[in-house]
Formats: C-alpha cells, sequence, structure tokens
C-alpha cells in the first residue's frame, strides 16, 4: 500500500513537471490549448486519446473499452465526422497502473489529444483525475464508479453512475416494481463499495417506505461464512435481502446459504454480482428471486440498444458488455461535446460538456454538476442459471 | 420464546458447521507441532492446494462413473508430495542449521510461496467446484441440520481417534513421540529421525487433503488465497485447546466456531448494535490473546512432557 502512495506521488510530481514543461514550451503558462490545436490541424484529424488497461490481469476490459470506442468512430466519422473532420483514436496501455496511466496521460496531452477517454479502474482513473485538471483536458471515463472520481475535479466525467446510486435504484425497485414492504440489509462494513452502496440503499429506504427489520454485516467481501447473519435475516420476516457483495460470494455462498437458512425472499445486488453466473453452484433454482442493478444490458429490447448490439456482434463476433456500451457511449459524449464547443479548443470542450444531456445506448441522462450522470440502471434477473434483462429503471 | 430457542439452536448448528471445518484443518496443525515443534503456516495452503486438486480431479471422477469424493485420494498424494518437498526442500536445511525462528519464518515465506505460485499457474480469479455430497437436511421442526456437517465432525472423531491410536499404539507413534521428545536420543535408539519426520509431514499434509474435501462440500470455490485466513483461525483453535495435543485441536475448533457464530448472531443485539458482526474475527484472534496470557498451554494443555 505504502509502496503504492508512493510510486504514485512519483508519478504525480513527474507528471506534473512534465505538463509545466509543456505548457511553456507552447509560450503560454494558462492555455493549455494552443499546442493542441496546432497538432490537430496538422494532421487533418481530430485527435482524441484512449488510456485503458490493454495487457495484463485485467486486460479483457480494456479490449471492451477500446472495441466500443472503435465502433463509435468509425460510425461517426462514416456519418461526416466532426466540424467537418474525421476523429482519429491514440491508445495507450496503463496495465491498470497508476504510474503507466500517468505516462500514457502526459504522452496524450503532448500528442494533441483535445479529450481523453478512460481509464477503466477507479484506481488508476482517480490517480489521473488531478492532470486532467492542471493540463485542463477533459477526461471521460466509462467505467470508473467510486464515488469521489469527479467530485474535486473541474475536467473528469463519466458515462457510468457512480456506486452509491445503484442502492437507491435497488430500494426504488423494491418498492415499485416489487411492492415489498420489510427490507433487510447484509454488507461488508470493511469494504468501501459494500459499504458506500449500503449507505446510499439505507438512505433511500425511507424515502420509498421501505421498513428496514434486519441489518447485518461482516467484516469483509472475502467471507465465506454467512449463515449466521442470513439465519438472523430469515428470522426478522424481511421479504427482500439487500446484499451489496461481488460474485465470488454471491455465487457460492451467500444466496445459497440465505436459502439454506430458509430465506425464500428476493435478494438483491449492485453491478458487483455481475458474473455470478460462473460461480454458482449446481442447484440453480435456488438463484432464482436474484436481482442486480447494471448499466446496461445486451437482452433490453428498446432499438438504440438492439441497433447497438446489431452493430457490434457484427463487427466483434459477440455481445456487448456493459464496458463496451459505456466507452460507446463515451465516445458519442465527446462528439456532441465537440460539435457543441464548436472547436476543439480543450476548455471549450470541458464547457459544452458540464451539464450536458445525452441518450445512449446505457439510457438517457444528464450530467450533474460533478460529472456523473443520474441515468437509468438495468435490473437483471437470475433465471434457473441465466441472467436475463427484467426492466430498466428510469 | 420458541422461535428464539429456535434461532438459538439454528446458530449453534452454524457455529458447527464452521467449527467442523477448523477442528479438521487444526488437527494436522497439532500433529506436526506435536513431532518436530514446529508451527507449520503454510498448512492452510496445502489445504488450498488439496482444493484446487479437487477441482480438477472431480470432474475426471464424475466422468468415469466414480463418486465425487473419491478425487480425495488424488488430493491425498498430491498434498503428501507437496508437503513432503517442502519439508525436505526448505525445513529440513533450516532446521538442521538455523533456530527455532528461522524455521517459523521459512514456514511463512512457504505459505506466501503457495499462495503466488498458485496465483500465477491457476489465475487470481475464483474457480467453483462442483457438488461433492448430495445430502438431504435433517429437517428437526424449523432447524435445519446440514449433511456436510455432519460427516466433517464424523470425520473430524475418526481421525482423532485414528491419530490417538496411530502415535500410542504403533512402532512409527513410539518412533514420532520419541523424536518428538529427544531428537538426539531418537537417533541414538536406532530412529531414523528425517524419515520419521517426512512421515509426520505426509500423515500432517493428507490430513489437509480430507480437511479440503470437506472444506470444499461447504464452501465450493478455490482461491489461491483460500488457506490463509482459515490456516490463521484453525491455528488458533490449536492453540486454544493445547497445540500439540490431539483431542484438543478438535476441541478447540468446535469452540472457535461456536463463538464465530455465536458474536455474529448476538454481539449487535447484546451491545446495541455498537459491536456488530463485523467484529466477529476481531473477537477470535481476542481469543488467542486472552489463552496465550491466562493459560498459554491450552485448554488441555496441562502435562507438557507428555505432548504429541
Amino acid at each position: 500500500m505504502k509502496r503504492k502512495m508512493v510510486k504514485k506521488l512519483i508519478a504525480l510530481v513527474s507528471a506534473g513537471a512534465m505538463t509545466m514543461a509543456m505548457l511553456a514550451g507552447c509560450g503560454s503558462t494558462s492555455d493549455g490549448s494552443t499546442a493542441e490545436t496546432t497538432a490537430a490541424a496538422d494532421g487533418d484529424s481530430i485527435v482524441v486519446g484512449v488510456i485503458s488497461p490493454n495487457t495484463g490481469n485485467l486486460a479483457t476490459y480494456g479490449e471492451s473499452v477500446l472495441n466500443g470506442i472503435n465502433l463509435a468512430v468509425e460510425e461517426i466519422n462514416a456519418a461526416g465526422g466532426v466540424l467537418g473532420k474525421n476523429i482519429s483514436i491514440i491508445s495507450y496501455d496503463d496495465k491498470a497502473d497508476s504510474t503507466e496511466g500517468a505516462n500514457a496521460f502526459n504522452r496524450l496531452a503532448g500528442e494533441g489529444a483535445c479529450a481523453i477517454i478512460g481509464s477503466v479502474t477507479s484506481g488508476v482513473t482517480a490517480s489521473l483525475a488531478p492532470l486532467a485538471d492542471e493540463s485542463q483536458i477533459v477526461m471521460i471515463t466509462p467505467t470508473a464508479t467510486a464515488d469521489t472520481i469527479t467530485e474535486s475535479d473541474n475536467y473528469v466525467f463519466r458515462s457510468c453512475f457512480k456506486d452509491s446510486y445503484q442502492g437507491k435504484m435497488a430500494a426504488k425497485f423494491a418498492a415499485e416494481k416489487l411492492g415489498v414492504k420489510k427490507v433487510a440489509v447484509l454488507y461488508a462494513s470493511g469494504d468501501a463499495y459494500s459499504a458506500g452502496v449500503r449507505e446510499s440503499f439505507d438512505a433511500a429506504c425511507s424515502e420509498y417506505g421501505l421498513e428496514i427489520v434486519a441489518e447485518e454485516s461482516s467484516s469483509s467481501t472475502d467471507d465465506t461464512e454467512f449463515s449466521s447473519q442470513l439465519t438472523n435475516i430469515a428470522a426478522s420476516g424481511a421479504e427482500f435481502l439487500f446484499a451489496p457483495y461481488y460474485y465470488n460470494a454471491a455465487g457460492p455462498y451467500i444466496i445459497p446459504q440465505a436459502r439454506a437458512a430458509g430465506f425464500e425472499g428476493v435478494i438483491m445486488g449492485a453491478d458487483g454480482f455481475d458474473g455470478t453466473t460462473e460461480s454458482m453452484l449446481d442447484d440453480k433454482t435456488i438463484y432464482n428471486n436474484c436481482y442486480y442493478t447494471n448499466h446496461y444490458s445486451p437482452d433490453d429490447t428498446s432499438e438504440v440498444v438492439q441497433t447497438f448490439v446489431t452493430a457490434y456482434s457484427g463487427k466483434y463476433g459477440a455481445k456487448p458488455n456493459a464496458l463496451a456500451a459505456l466507452a460507446y457511449d463515451c465516445a458519442y459524449m465527446v462528439k456532441d461535446a465537440i460539435e457543441k464547443a464548436g472547436s476543439t479548443d480543450r476548455t471549450a470542450i470541458r464547457d459544452a460538456m458540464s451539464g450536458m444531456s445525452f441518450e445512449g445506448v446505457t439510457g438517457k441522462f444528464v450530467l450533474d454538476e460533478t460529472g456523473t450522470p443520474e441515468k437509468s440502471v438495468a435490473v437483471i434477473e437470475f433465471k434457473d442459471g441465466e441472467a436475463v434483462w427484467n426492466c430498466t429503471l428510469d | 420464546m420458541g422461535t428464539q430457542i429456535s434461532i438459538f439452536i439454528q446458530q449453534i448448528i452454524n457455529g458447527l458447521k464452521i467449527g467442523s471445518v477448523y477442528a479438521l484443518v487444526a488437527l494436522g496443525y497439532t500433529m506436526v507441532y506435536g513431532i518436530i515443534k514446529l508451527i507449520n503456516f503454510a498448512h492452510g495452503d496445502f489445504i488450498m492446494v488439496g482444493s484446487y486438486v479437487l477441482l480438477y480431479t472431480i470432474p475426471i471422477m464424475v466422468a468415469g462413473g466414480l463418486p465425487a469424493w473419491m478425487a480425495v485420494i488424488l488430493a491425498i498424494l498430491a498434498c503428501s508430495a507437496v508437503g513432503i518437498t517442502v519439508e525436505k526442500v526448505a525445513y529440513k536445511p533450516v532446521r538442521e542449521k538455523g533456530t527455532k525462528m528461522s524455521a517459523l519464518i521459512t514456514a511463512i515465506a512457504m505459505s506466501l510461496f503457495l499462495e503466488n505460485l498458485a496465483q500465477t499457474l491457476f489465475g487470481a480469479s475464483p474457480k467453483s467446484l462442483s457438488t461433492i455430497f448430495n445430502f438431504p437436511n435433517l429437517e428437526v421442526g424449523s432447524t435445519k441440520l446440514n449433511g456436510n456437517t455432519l460427516l466433517t465432525i464424523a470425520i473430524g472423531v475418526a481421525m482423532m481417534i485414528a491419530l490417538q491410536l496411530f502415535v500410542k499404539k504403533t512402532k512409527m507413534g513410539k518412533a514420532m513421540r520419541a523424536v518428538s521428545e529427544d531428537g538426539e536420543a531418537a537417533i541414538l535408539m536406532g530412529i531414523n529421525k528425517n524419515r520419521t519426520i517426512s512421515i509426520t509431514f505426509a500423515i500432517g499434509s493428507a490430513l489437509a487433503a480430507v480437511a479440503s474435501l470437506m472444506y470444499c462440500a461447504s464452501y465450493p470455490q478455490a482461491t489461491p488465497t483460500l488457506g490463509s485466513m482459515l490456516g490463521l483461525k484453525a491455528f488458533i483453535a490449536a492453540v486454544l485447546g493445547g497445540i500439540g495435543i490431539i483431542p484438543g485441536a478438535m476441541l478447540g475448533g468446535i469452540i472457535i466456531g461456536l463463538v464465530e457464530s455465536l458474536t455474529k448472531a448476538y454481539i449487535g443485539t447484546l451491545t446495541g448494535g455498537v459491536i456488530t458482526s463485523a467484529f466477529s474475527d476481531a473477537i477470535v484472534f481476542g481469543i488467542l490473546i486472552i489463552v496465550l496470557i491466562v493459560k498459554p498451554a491450552g485448554i488441555l494443555g496441562k502435562n507438557v512432557g507428555e505432548k504429541v
């Protein structure tokens, strides 16, 4: 942990120094857009940078994100581009590492990117946020959901909802779609994601008239034994259990143990449940009546989603996942912002993106003052071991 | 009130479920400690090795028409091989040259090595195992007793008795006790010390393989780090019961499981929500500290001279 901090610090200091050098080179210390405008004009295309983990453990994330962006850019260019120019993508690998991410960011800033899409993980994105502010380049992340990401900066946006928003939507789903009254909560007090989502769920419960009849916790999301807590929950008379954990606990432990403890009600999680179908026990029927919120579902019957799914599977031969869909929307958000700004001036793009309203495959939304969308959420249901789209909540 | 009592009984059963697994793991710790006075911190990771062997061999067993639990035989062979290799390569040279402290540190190093090796070989993402036993629940009123739990306790008791008989009654067991009491004198009596220690490790690792079968029956997911927390808690169980004492491991495991379950279930209501169920690990580790202060030899640890 400490080493990571030191690495981060070195990255920040060196990045800061490089940015200063670059700005000084342009003969201007306050207007960072000089270098970029000339570079873009030279290439006769608008350069958009992408930072994603393309190698290493999370390489599949990077692949999905790049596929989504490339598809969107192809469509945009085929339809005539932006401001009469084509968009060209420069992509760099951050290996899911903050130092690599900072290097990639500075290279893109130097190569005249007018906006940057990235990064994918909350950790890397959080460490790049100060750089985006310093070099005054819009950075829009498709997938970094940590609550704090867009809070203390002016140039960072995202196309995904933040973690805690899912708690609110789960309460809404319980009250409005399922019509339950008594709910229980199980969460990991030592995990920022789980505790954050639980806090927003609890807050939303009073808003939607849900009564919390039992609240239990574990120390971490890596626990394997939840039977004691679940026995109490089963005895509390709750009809609905909210358990914001990851798939590795939900699939083999929480859901089977809840059923074994005699809890027959609805079990719901947040996007951490994505992947549960891979970690289910052999008896798939115990997972029926379980739901989770996600960014999007390829089974969504709306026309925008189906058009996107067809185009994506035609190009890459696989159904697009949530990461690809969010990245696809990011590329269109950048395009809209450039169009609205009427130039590739970095600050103008920021002003155009701030508070923008947008409609894409992951929903219709308006960016709030921090740069995070309040948007529709897809609710996925398990049916005999398959993850099936249930509804989309606005 | 009736429901309160049945919930309490259910919580006891929940405690037995995890406690019986701790007991099985603790037997392995205590066995090795009893002979060579080394706390084998890699024991939890032997269980991890066992679970990966089961992960890959259960489908083969099922495809061959055999029951899934037969895979444990391969797991025992693999774990024993790993156990003996670790002993020969890492512990033996250190034991001959170094102090007890360096042996202990080597054990921690082996634990980290095995975890990282597994992460490299199998990847960091968790992998699911198929069902091993298909027991119906034993239902009495509203309480449900899982068949896995009963079998785990039964295996634990059987192994405890078998180990006790082996150590007390057989020639090999006598050799083990001799090595445990005085290694140099044992050599003078014509006992092959190194062979005795190797066999001890083989048995300890075989116990780990059986423990991994019962662990995976209740918690069917293999990860490279599954042995670390499990190993630590089983170690506390062994210390609580009296490390080196075979029935003590069994007793300690069950007690730790019950304490964990009952704190998770009742600490929130008892303290008015100040301390929540998330504190159960802290309470379990707190027990270790109290035992070390009040009765370092453990619950059954009276007769230090006869530790086996």
